[in-house]
């Protein structure tokens, strides 16, 4: 009986003991903002990628030492992410950065954030919600960039396929109609075929290989995701490669450097993993008073056969599914950040500049 | 040994043992979640925590009470998450501006989702098909119409529908969590319980003592899909806009849910009120992940180890108390 006791006094006399050192860390703490990531799916490549230039950022200047952050992952699952939205609310944290399950399922608890005093960046996924801010890339342009480039590569004159992206999401129909607009203006560009790669370089190459016996000479590729794939279903059936738009696998900025025999005269433009960076940035900044409470709309990194580059922009080392576009590149860079943060979320060397356009 | 004062107690506790564990496990799970938040935040957690909560577990306490009435026939209901998704679709479409409009637009939602899970219950009572067939093609039946209706995320739901259902300012919605079990205990001890419990334990029996099989399947499927579209409302009011997918967890994690509450996917045993509970169960879950700030990379691999041990853990306890009372 006594001993028990004993035990219990010991107890409570450390839980005592520990209660004053974790409650004046707190308060030393709270000089920082509190920023967390707010993510949905963490199942891709991408995803990871986005997640970990957000770990390495938090670990460099000037955020290691303005920002306390954090990161919760919740799935596809809208409640979920609902649930952990309304802890963060909770833990009373000055931001979150978001990357949303769906753009409208979470527009209830993200008003409660900002009824709060919360403030809430959403960015890839975007909300509809009028009070979060939003980053993102313009998708319309994406398609256009890439199918002006072709155009132009093949003088404005002839057969071109379109590889598409996941049906009935925002990204791929904004995407195909920013291809079809520069088609239209090429009456001599013939789309002589069009089908989904899902993204997924896989998927590609496989509904590519069924695609390509039935279709005539190809003199442009226009694709939205898996484009490595594309690529090796044409080396497969003994195709030339011709120019091609496509995104910014590692794998696809192989082809441009040169890739298995192959050298293909291409543009790799790519929805950028640094969003979640950018969005950190913006609300340290909009937090600070430094910058308005607005949204953002960046350029997409891409490089060209011309530009690419070994160990900057391509990485001859790394998977094909790597996304070589972690890092922005040339002197108007977005974000310049190491291959290491994007691996493995460490720190790089030096302070991390995030060059967001002018207030 | 037994002093007989105690039997009635502990007759009762068997009997309702699968309530009376996720009851427990729902208590220890809401004292580690306050712990770990005074922990970390420093007090403890209060009305916002509350009714955040609850607001977030609604959706799928429907769910879970549709998918354990099914359960309870040895049946089994994949189309949950399809009718939640066409229900809230439809909410935020047609729900209008003013009182009479949501009100008509509600119950004809509630309505549609009863006759579709009609159609499943036909299919499965007089096709005499598997149900988990059944469900899983009427799934992608009722996740293509969702679609259709609400092709990409949008519509509105109005804030007065809002503030009724999942009010933010106070947690009301456990005076809806209280209906459900309540609505529960009355079907429970109605002429329909018995027949669903009945065809659950072996349908031949239930069938040889005047039971009706058929209408008794019809009646389940025909709740499951009412109450999962009250669940499309609930998802829609929360969210204030509609998602035609986002509806789709709901199929997988009410199985969840049903299991942790109690239910045995084998029909014949369990009860509602054990699957709403479990439903608030697997959201004090999420929340306590969130506060132990576990790495999220791991989250999911807890959220799986702990669900197991849950599920062995009830299963163990109430084979060993079955086994004790079979020989006293």
């Amino acid at each position: 009986m006594s001993v028990i006791r004993r035990r219990d006094l010991i107890c409570t006399g450390l839980a005592l003991a520990a209660a004053p050192t974790l409650l004046p860390r707190r308060a030393r703490a709270a000089r920082k903002f509190k920023i967390a990531l707010s993510n949905s799916y963490i199942g891709n490549k991408w995803r990871i990628e986005m997640e970990n230039l957000f770990k390495s950022a938090l670990l460099m200047e000037p955020f290691a030492s303005e920002i306390e952050g954090s990161w919760f992952n919740s799935g596809n699952d809208v409640s979920k992410q609902s649930q952990q939205f309304s802890n963060l609310i909770a833990e009373r944290v000055d931001a979150i950065v978001l990357n949303a399950a769906s753009p409208t399922g979470l527009n209830g608890i993200i008003k409660q954030a900002t009824d709060r005093g919360i403030l809430v960046v959403s960015f890839d996924n975007v909300v509809t919600a009028p009070s979060a801010l939003k980053v993102n890339t313009d998708q319309f342009a994406f398609g256009r960039m890439g199918a002006e480039f072709v155009a132009k590569k093949i003088g404005g004159k002839g057969n071109v396929i379109m590889v598409t992206g996941v049906a009935g999401t925002h990204v791929d129909l904004d995407r195909n109609k920013g291809a079809e607009s520069v088609w239209a203006e090429h009456p001599d560009i013939k789309v002589v075929s069009r089908y989904t790669g899902m993204w997924d370089s896989a998927t590609a190459e496989r509904n590519t290989a069924a695609a390509l016996p039935s279709l005539p000479p190809i003199d442009g590729i226009w694709c939205q995701g898996g484009t490595d794939g594309v690529l090796k279903a044409f080396i497969a059936a003994g195709r030339k490669l011709p120019p091609t738009a496509g995104e910014a696998e590692n794998g696809f900025r192989k082809f441009l450097s040169g890739y298995m025999g192959h050298q293909v005269d291409g543009i790799s433009i790519g929805q950028p993993p640094f969003l979640s960076v950018i969005s950190l940035e913006l609300a340290r900044r909009v937090l600070k008073g430094d910058y308005p409470k607005k949204d953002i709309t960046i350029p997409f990194p891409y490089v060209t056969s011309e530009t690419v580059k070994t160990g900057e922009t391509v990485f001859p080392d790394l998977p094909d599914s790597f996304f070589a576009d972690f890092t922005d590149a040339g002197p108007h860079a977005t974000v310049k950040i190491c291959v290491d943060a994007a691996l493995d979320g460490k720190a790089c060397a030096g302070r991390l500049a995030v060059d967001l356009p002018a207030a | 040994m037994t002093p007989p004062r105690r039997a009635p107690l502990s007759q009762a506790l068997a009997r309702h043992l699968g309530l009376a564990l996720v009851a427990t496990l729902l208590v220890i799970a809401v004292i580690v979640y306050a712990a770990l938040y005074l922990v970390t935040q420093g007090r403890l957690p209060g009305g916002f925590e509350l009714t955040a909560s609850v607001n977030n577990t609604m959706p799928l306490a429907l769910a879970a009470l549709a998918r354990a009435i099914v359960a309870l026939t040895r049946g089994l209901d994949l189309s949950i998450g399809g009718i939640i998704d066409l229900s809230n679709a439809l909410a935020a479409l047609y729900l209008g501006t003013n009182a009479a409009s949501m009100i008509v637009a509600s119950a004809l939602i509630l309505l549609a989702g009863a006759g579709l899970g009609l159609i499943n219950g036909a299919l499965v009572a007089y096709g005499r098909l598997q149900p988990i067939l059944v469900t899983l093609a009427t799934l992608a039946i009722f996740q293509g119409l969702a679609i259709r209706v609400l092709p990409q995320p949008g519509g509105a739901v109005p804030e007065s529908y809002t503030a009724l259902l999942v009010n933010t300012g106070a947690p009301y919605a456990l005076i809806y969590v209280l209906a459900l079990m309540l609505l529960w205990t009355v079907l429970r001890r109605s002429q329909a319980g018995i027949a669903l419990l009945a065809i659950g334990n072996d349908e031949a029996a239930a069938a040889a003592n005047g039971i009706d099989p058929v209408a008794t399947k019809l009646v389940a499927y025909t709740l499951s899909g009412l109450i999962a579209a009250g669940a499309g409302l609930f998802l829609a009011a929360s969210a204030t806009a509609g998602d035609a997918t986002t509806g789709n967890g709901y199929t997988l994690t009410s199985i969840v849910a049903v299991v942790l509450g109690g239910v045995s996917l084998f029909g014949g045993r369990g009860s509602g009120i054990g699957a709403i509970l479990g439903a608030f169960v697997t959201t004090m879950i999420v929340n306590i992940l969130f506060f132990a700030h576990i790495d999220p990379l791991y989250q999911s691999f807890y959220e799986g180890a702990f669900l197991v041990i849950a599920v062995v853990l009830a299963e163990g306890i109430g084979r060993l108390v079955r086994r004790r009372r079979v020989q006293t």
